[in-house]
Parts: structure tokens; C-alpha cells; sequence
């Protein structure tokens, strides 16, 4: 069973994916509606892989996984980021500054599952 | 004659109406008719100081001033004519033509309009109506050289009668005003330039001292005349962060330059600055800086360029919940869903889709209209990447029952280029042969060398553009086949699209199509690209280092 943070401040899309990765049947979700909530969370829920939202009001998703990098145990979690801003060069700004993939927003809910399973595969 | 008779005799022919006669004598020389000439000279106010204030002809007889004198100053001074009752020129004295470049031959009997351009002729006219009236008339009179050049002279035309009373012509003396008009305008263009709400500065080119600024430049930085006059480019440079602006103006001068733009800011505002190296004062001349504030504007241009993006980045959010959810009842996450229920959910799935692609058609739009459209390029094979364009497009040719036939791809094709790029304007094609072809239809997708280049093509076999939709092909929005499009999920703006990222590519986009046979969609690209064979050397030159 794969361990998933998903930190997304959109509830619509929350429930989706939630839905959409529990129909993979093999990855357990956890998720936050705010970067300073999934601080909060982290300290007694420790992840396989992050699923981050880029852009949220307060802390953007980058922001999110530098402050959890700082923490102990969290510096070597992958993490996979959604964005809505899809453009080649600011998907390519992601994956240079840590991003293990980069998901773009509209996703299909059904690949979803098997895209965080090909990350995990790659980096276990 | 003593100045007192001609004073009498001038009198006596201005009540005699002898004008005319007197005139002639005066461009003529005849002495024994000078006489009359002062008449005409006294009316018509050319020697008002002469003839109107009786302590002048006190002083004029003190002096013991001859005719012929006053005359020759009169000669010297002004431009004189005369023309007979039809206004044909009876004679001009050698100052008109020295100024003119005519000759005595040249104007004697003909039309006094001559003289005048088409604004001067139309005055000509009000001039004669005074004069037909018995009234002088005083004014400004473009006249016109024999070269076609023109200039102004403030002119006095005043009537000439003969004994009985008739009018018979009329005399007209002229001063050339066209200096005065100049130095009149210069102190207004100066004036205007003081006035200016952009900031001008005038610096000498060698030592950048200030020998200008304008009003609203003073009260920028603060300073008055007796201020900058003392300040150089340097000065204000360190004072006022303003060193791109020296380091411009260093240039210009260094290369010899005429003109330059930048934009710099200063006091959180943004300003053009347009610097002109003007070469007419001196050798080193002088540097003409002008500032305008664009600060409004690029704010506006900012705002407007932000607008588009952010509206399009914000529509992703809802859509992801409207698609995803859609997509999980189509997978059944929410249960077996009935057969009418599903073909309607498909529908609203596929145009979700379709708005996907408007959105990211749009955010491309943008950055190809503001430049900021990114290339990665890469030396790969290209053959590869028409089998992957054909993977993706898996989908669309299952709908649509097409068969993609490769031509040339069986050998690799190495070009330096952008893949992710390539692909969407592969998979643009494609998708375009798919939606306008037969079901069941061939499409041929071939890739072929040429020389430096390398020609990649989409070949359908459909119902081809009409003629006079053709050159709207590449058109954003373009207003053919409205209803096709609708139908078929096209967004107007994908050729337009694949066209910019080409010539952005170096290369070239076309199309063949005859109505009832096919189309043909081909562009060609440069095999090689300076920019990756530059990255490679650099490569190579670490590697072997």
C-alpha cells in the first residue's frame, strides 16, 4: 500500500482524485486543504509520495515541499506536483527543482493511480 | 525739386489721381516724373515717417534728404510692382527679380498671378476686389520664384487712378518677411519645447555639460539653468540612477551614431528615452534626449499580457473537476451508468476536451503574440517521433475509423529541433486529416529529405478545402467551415498555431488541396540548428577535454 499527501485547496478536485486513486485499490490518501495544514499533518503521518497543488492562496505547493524537506525524515519523499500552468517551459522549472513529475491540471482521474505507481517504481 | 514741392506735387496727384503715371516713372527712372512717384509712395504709407508727421518733413528738409535718395531707399528696401487694370504686369523694379529669378521679360504683360501659388491666387482676387473699391489693401503675400520655391513678403497694393478717375492699375511694394516669419516660428517651436510634458535635454556631445532642459525636466530633478549648466551627463547619471542612459549616449557618440531608444526607470516610473545625435551646431554636435513617461502603458501592457493568462490558467481548475468527474462516471466509479445516460455523458466529456484545447490554443496564442513562446531544442530522430504523434493520436483515428499509412520513417531522420513542439503540430495534423476525411479514409504521413531540409507531410484523402476558403487557412478563427468545425471539435486556432512555431523553427508551412481528392499539409525544417550544434560543440569540446 502506497502512503500519498495530497495537498490540494480545491475541494472539488480533492474529492476527485481521492476517488480516482482509491479506485487503484493500493494507495492509502491522506489529504490537506493548505501547505501550513499538510505542516501540521506531516508530524504524525509520514508519506511514501507527495502529491502537491502548485498554486494555493498562503503557501504555494513549492514552498510546501521546502518546508517539509527541512523536516527530519521528509528530505527524501518524492514529490509530484499539479499544475495548471502547463506550459513546457514551467513544467521543465518543476522537474529541475525537485519534482519527481509534474501532473497537468485538467488530469484523467483514471491514469492517475498508475502515474503515481510509475513514480514510485522509478525512485524505489 | 526741393523735398517741399514734391510734398505739394505728391499732394496735388493724390487729389489729381495720378498715380498710375507716377508709378511707371518711378520703375522707369524718368526723372521729370519723379514727382508723382512721392505721392504714391506717401499714401500708400510706405514713408509714413517721411510724409505723416509734419516734424519729420521738418526734419526731412533739415537734412536736405533729395527725391531720388528717398526713392533709392524705397528701390533698395522693397519689392515694387506695378499691373495695368486686367492685373498684367506693366513693370517691377530689379529687387523683385533679383528675389524671384525672373526676368523683366519674363513678367512684363503677363498675369500678376504668376507671382502667387494657388493660396496666393485665391488672395489675389480678395486683393483686387479692395482695390476695384478704391481701398488699398496691406497684408501678407506668399509670392513664388521662378523655381517654384516660395516666400512671404508683407505687402502694401494700392489702387491707381487715371485723371478722370478710372481705375487703371494698381502699385503694390512688398518687403520680404520670410526671415521674421521663420525666427516667429522658432521662438514658437521653442516655446512649445518648454512647454512639452516629456522631459527634453540638450547635452553637448563631447563634454556632456546640460545646455538645455525644459520646463518639465527643471522640475523634475529640482534644478534651474544657472543649476544644470553646471551639471554633466555624469552628474545626473550618479544622482538620479540614470546610468543606462549615459552608458547610451557614451555609445552613440563612440559609434557616430544618429539615434537611439531605451527604456529606463527612475522614481518607480518607466520611461522611453529617445537620444538623437544632432550634427548641426558643431563638429562634436549635440545629443537631443528626450524622456516620456510609459509608465501607464506598460502597466496597461503588463496587465492586458497577464489578464489572458491568468484567465486561462484559472478556467484549468474547474474543468479538472468538471472532466474528472466525468471521467470516473464513465469508468463506472460511481456505478453502471444507463446507455442514454452515457452517450450523453460522452458528449459533455468530449467537449470538455474540446474547451481544454481552446484554453491551451489561447495561453499559446498569447505567447507567440508577446514572443515568449519557448523552444527546447534537440538533435532527435524524427522518424520516431511520427510513430509516437501516431500513438497519440490513437484515440482520435479510432473515432473517426482511420487508417495512417508512414512513408519514409522505416530510416532515421535526425533534425536539431524542438520535439514537444513537433509533436503538437504532428498531432495537429493528424487530427485534422481525421476529422476531415471519409470514415474508413487513408491518411499518409510522409517524412523526405531535401537538400538542408526536411519535408514532413499529411496527406488525406477528403473532401479538401474550397478554393475560396483557402488563403483564410492559416488565419486564427478563420470563418470557413464554421459548422464543420463544431462538428468535429476543431478550435480555429491550431494551424494558425502550427504556422508560428515553424517560421519560429526556421522553417516554412503549406498545403495542397483540390476539392473532392484531398489535402496535403507539409512543412519543411532546417536539418541543422545553430543554436544545438552550438550547445553539441560544447558538449563535445567537455567530453574530449
Amino acid at each position: 500500500m502506497i502512503k500519498l499527501l495530497h495537498v490540494e485547496d480545491d475541494a472539488d478536485i480533492r474529492e476527485i482524485a481521492k476517488m480516482a486513486l482509491e479506485l487503484s485499490g493500493d494507495i492509502e490518501v491522506v489529504q490537506c486543504v493548505s501547505g501550513e495544514d499538510a505542516l501540521t499533518v506531516v508530524q504524525s503521518f509520514v508519506p511514501d509520495v507527495f502529491l502537491l497543488d502548485m498554486m494555493m492562496p498562503g503557501m504555494t505547493g513549492m514552498q510546501t515541499l521546502e518546508k517539509m524537506r527541512e523536516m527530519p525524515g521528509l528530505d527524501q519523499i518524492p514529490a509530484i506536483f499539479m499544475t495548471a500552468r502547463a506550459q513546457h517551459a514551467e513544467l521543465e522549472e518543476l522537474r529541475n527543482l525537485g519534482a519527481a513529475d509534474v501532473i497537468s491540471k485538467p488530469f484523467d482521474p483514471m491514469s492517475l493511480g498508475d502515474q503515481i505507481k510509475s513514480v514510485m517504481a522509478k525512485t524505489t | 525739386m526741393t523735398g517741399r514741392s514734391a510734398f505739394a506735387f505728391a499732394t496735388g496727384c493724390v487729389l489729381g489721381g495720378g498715380f498710375y503715371t507716377a508709378a511707371q516713372a518711378l520703375l522707369s527712372g524718368q526723372a521729370q516724373q519723379i514727382v508723382p512717384i512721392a505721392g504714391a509712395i506717401a499714401v500708400s504709407s510706405l514713408f509714413p515717417m517721411l510724409l505723416v508727421k509734419s516734424q519729420a518733413r521738418s526734419n526731412a528738409k533739415k537734412v536736405n534728404l533729395s527725391l531720388s535718395q528717398r526713392l533709392d531707399v524705397l528701390k533698395a528696401h522693397a519689392l515694387v510692382n506695378i499691373v495695368d487694370e486686367q492685373s498684367r504686369v506693366v513693370e517691377v523694379n530689379d529687387k523683385l527679380l533679383d528675389l524671384t529669378g525672373y526676368t523683366r521679360a519674363d513678367l512684363i504683360g503677363k498675369p500678376v498671378t504668376m507671382l502667387y501659388d494657388e493660396a496666393g491666387k485665391k488672395l489675389a482676387a480678395e486683393i483686387r476686389n479692395n482695390l476695384a473699391r478704391g481701398k488699398t489693401w496691406q497684408g501678407e503675400t506668399p509670392l513664388m520664384r521662378a523655381d517654384g520655391s516660395i516666400f512671404y513678403t508683407h505687402t502694401t497694393v494700392m489702387p491707381l487712378f487715371d485723371t478722370k478717375g478710372h481705375w487703371v492699375g494698381s502699385i503694390s511694394a512688398r518687403t520680404d518677411v520670410t526671415h521674421v516669419n521663420k525666427l516667429m516660428s522658432e521662438r514658437s517651436t521653442a516655446s512649445t519645447l518648454h512647454e512639452l510634458n516629456d522631459d527634453v535635454w540638450i547635452v553637448d556631445a563631447e563634454s556632456q555639460s546640460f545646455s538645455y532642459m525644459n520646463r518639465a525636466a527643471m522640475r523634475r530633478f529640482g534644478v534651474s539653468s544657472e543649476i544644470y549648466t553646471q551639471k554633466t551627463l555624469t552628474d545626473f547619471a550618479a544622482d538620479y540612477g540614470l546610468a543606462p542612459i549615459k552608458i547610451a549616449c557614451d555609445a552613440l557618440v563612440e559609434s557616430d551614431g544618429a539615434f537611439a531608444q531605451l527604456e529606463c526607470d527612475m522614481d518607480a516610473k518607466t520611461f522611453q528615452v529617445t537620444i538623437k545625435h544632432l550634427h548641426d551646431y558643431d563638429e562634436a554636435g549635440r545629443l537631443l534626449i528626450m524622456l516620456e513617461d510609459i509608465s501607464r502603458r506598460v502597466e496597461q501592457e503588463r496587465l492586458e499580457a497577464n489578464f489572458i493568462s491568468t484567465v486561462s490558467h484559472e478556467l484549468r481548475s474547474p474543468m479538472t473537476s468538471i472532466k474528472g468527474s466525468m471521467g470516473l462516471l464513465l469508468s463506472n466509479a460511481a456505478g453502471n451508468l444507463p446507455k442514454s445516460a452515457r452517450g450523453l455523458i460522452e458528449i459533455a466529456h468530449r467537449n470538455a476536451d474540446r474547451l481544454v484545447l481552446i484554453i491551451n490554443d489561447i495561453l499559446d496564442l498569447d505567447k507567440i503574440s508577446s514572443g515568449q513562446m519557448d523552444f527546447d531544442i534537440k538533435r532527435i530522430n524524427i522518424s520516431e517521433l511520427v510513430q509516437e504523434s501516431i500513438s497519440a493520436s490513437a484515440t482520435l483515428n479510432q473515432r473517426f475509423a482511420m487508417n495512417i499509412e508512414c512513408v519514409g520513417t522505416e530510416i532515421p531522420h535526425w533534425i536539431d529541433t524542438d520535439p514537444n513542439r513537433i509533436m503538437q503540430i504532428l498531432t495537429n495534423l493528424l487530427s485534422n486529416a481525421s476529422k476531415f476525411s471519409k470514415s474508413n479514409g487513408r491518411i499518409t504521413l510522409s517524412l523526405e529529405a531535401k537538400g538542408q531540409d526536411l519535408r514532413v507531410s499529411v496527406r488525406d484523402e477528403g473532401a479538401g478545402i474550397p478554393a475560396k476558403d483557402q488563403p483564410k487557412v492559416f488565419q486564427r478563427f478563420a470563418d470557413m467551415a464554421n459548422s464543420e468545425r463544431s462538428v468535429k471539435g476543431g478550435t480555429g486556432l491550431g494551424l494558425s498555431i502550427c504556422k508560428a512555431i515553424v517560421e519560429n523553427l526556421g522553417g516554412s508551412i503549406g498545403f495542397d488541396s483540390v476539392e473532392g481528392v484531398g489535402t496535403t499539409f507539409f512543412f519543411t525544417l532546417p536539418k541543422a540548428n545553430a543554436k544545438a550544434h552550438q550547445l553539441e560543440e560544447m558538449v563535445q569540446f567537455r567530453e574530449v577535454g
